[in-house]
């Protein structure tokens, strides 16, 4: 489902002397299936903007469109609009609430007014897709499960009201290296899988560069540079006056190029910079 | 939404108000709302409503802002103005029915609305001037001589202080896991009282156990900086009384004696 977004403007505490500007005229257009990465220091706009994509922040001026619908547009139905986009929080664990597991993936589904039939397919749908097992954890209370597990369940709870877009505020931060593959395995399997729209926001260039089809930078309130990850990253002074960083491997590869090194531009990931540094090799040889 | 609630909020700046010992402060606030309830007519009510005039233009906080924080117990000033304007006997002024408004209802009405708002404002105009620590700097200085009766001064202060500091981080908290479950589908506006009270659950279960975690943290934060209560505990900003203070407390005492002096000399407000 497509996203658009005109001139988005929004402040925080209008009026009062902390009055803060945290958009500043956003503007672009997510086409259907892309994967899209969000990424810029804290405090320059990433999570008040994905705040207005399901409608829970209203912005000052400008306008949201989802799909065909303006969500910004007056008499809405919001609850529409949510079930459409599922917005994963920063720690979403913390919104875990009910006495089961099963209950609080079950919660979506259930304010959506779905049969028990439809609800129980998509908990268990959902439960399979964050990587956990029916039978062992559908009864347990969320409140006893390990960090990872906490925070799958909670993702869980988004999934399964089937969302077609998928919002992820940082979803792996604090997490161990184990779980923050797993989940972002899962992201591009439910993409792979559904079709949906992503929207990752994350200060880990590694997992931006390798999964995302298009990168937004953030910077005080606007957009300050967008397109691929090899574009992006090719602008790496701008990106380190705004207090950014190069993905590692890119900024090997940047070094090694500094030092006369021959390899081509562009490379951002590990398998790239094998093939690069492979192809170096055998010509040096 | 829930940021824009004002009343008992601080309006950083650095006013003559603002640089005021907080004791003095402290002091100032309850003399003058004592002086509230020493009025009898509106003679008075000009002389304490003149005095918070100096005292807000003194502050520098913009009146907008004072008339927020009004906004939040307005309900309150319109309970209690209908409440005395029907509730009291005395010559009708206006008959509908079984609503009968009294001259002397209208004047009760008007006096006690008044008094009301200069009340809140004269003590909103403490909390906005002064920063919550140093209040409680204040209000633990001046317990400090009932700590022979037992009255545990810096314990009280503290937990006011911790208290005051984790209103903002609980409604940030509110705020956030609000959001959280409306993006899953919760539903916090409508429907009956009992559906809406229902409704709450996916809202209080995780702030409660998200207000347990911050304590536990707060907890051991403090004993890992050996925090050992007020024993031999001294402060880093030591509260010293200075001219302005004196000053202070000198235009309090002139403010107090014109009240007074309006209440000695004014006629009983019957004969108006």
């Amino acid at each position: 489902m497509p996203v658009k977004v005109e001139d988005l403007v929004y402040v925080y505490s209008e009026g009062l002397p902390y009055e803060t500007l945290a958009l500043d005229g956003v503007s672009f257009e997510i086409a259907d299936g892309e994967f899209i990465g969000v990424i810029g220091r804290t405090g320059s706009g990433k999570s008040t903007l994905i705040q207005h994509l399901n409608g829970i922040l209203k912005p000052k001026s400008g306008r949201v469109f989802v799909g065909d619908a303006e969500i910004t547009a007056k008499g809405v139905k919001l609850a529409e609009i949510r079930r459409k986009i599922g917005l994963v929080f920063q720690y979403p664990e913390y919104q875990l609430f009910e006495e089961t597991v099963y209950k609080d993936v079950a919660f979506g589904p259930v304010s959506l007014g779905l049969s028990q039939r439809e609800t129980d397919r998509r908990v268990r749908e959902a439960l399979s897709l964050v990587g956990l097992d029916f039978s062992e954890f559908s009864e347990r209370s969320p409140f006893e499960l390990s960090g990872g597990q906490k925070r799958r369940a909670a993702i869980a709870g988004v999934l399964s009201m089937k969302p077609e877009v998928l919002i992820l505020d940082e979803p792996t931060a604090g997490l161990d290296p184990g779980s923050h593959m797993d989940i972002l395995n899962m992201i591009g399997e439910i993409r792979r899988r559904e079709g949906v729209v992503v929207i990752l926001v994350s200060h880990n260039m590694n997992d931006i560069a390798r999964l995302s089809d298009r990168i937004f930078v953030m910077n005080e309130g606007k957009i300050a540079l967008s397109g691929a990850p090899a574009e992006v990253f090719a602008h790496d002074e701008f990106l380190a006056s705004i207090g950014l960083r190069l993905p590692p491997v890119a900024e090997m590869m940047r070094k090694l190029r500094l030092r006369g090194v021959d390899i081509p531009e562009g490379v951002l990931t590990i398998d790239e910079a094998e093939r690069a540094l492979e192809g170096f090799l055998r010509r040096a040889r | 939404m829930i940021r824009d609630i004002t009343l008992g909020q601080y309006y950083p700046g650095d006013s003559w108000a603002h640089r005021l010992d907080p004791r003095v402060k402290i002091a100032v606030t309850f003399v003058y709302i004592l002086a509230l309830f020493l009025i009898r007519d509106f003679g008075g009510h000009a002389v304490a409503a003149a005095a918070l005039g100096v005292a807000v233009a003194v502050s520098r906080v913009p009146p907008k802002f004072i008339l927020r924080g009004l906004k939040a117990v307005f309900i309150i000033i319109l309970f209690t103005f209908t409440l005395n304007m029907l509730m009291t006997k005395g010559e009708p002024l206006i008959k509908a029915g079984f609503i009968v408004v009294t001259k002397e209802g209208l004047y009760n009405a008007v006096f006690m609305g008044l008094r009301l708002v200069l009340l809140i404002v004269g003590s909103s105009l403490l909390t906005l001037t002064t920063k919550p620590v140093r209040l409680t700097d204040g209000i633990e200085s001046l317990l400090k001589p009932f700590r022979r009766f037992g009255v545990p001064a810096h314990e009280l202060a503290m937990m006011m202080t911790i208290a005051l500091r984790f209103i903002p981080t609980l409604l940030e908290e509110t705020d956030k896991i609000m959001k959280a479950q409306m993006a899953r589908g919760a539903d916090f506006e409508s429907g009956s009282i009992l559906r809406r009270a229902k409704n709450m659950t996916p809202l209080l279960v995780p702030l409660f156990i998200g207000a347990f975690r911050i304590a536990q943290d707060l907890a051991m934060a403090m004993e890992a900086r050996c925090y050992r209560g007020g024993e031999g505990r001294t402060s880093l900003h030591e509260l010293r009384l200075r001219k302005q203070d004196a000053a202070a407390i000198f235009l309090t005492a002139v403010f107090l004696s014109f009240i007074l002096l309006e209440r000695w000399l004014s006629p009983l407000w019957f004969d108006i």
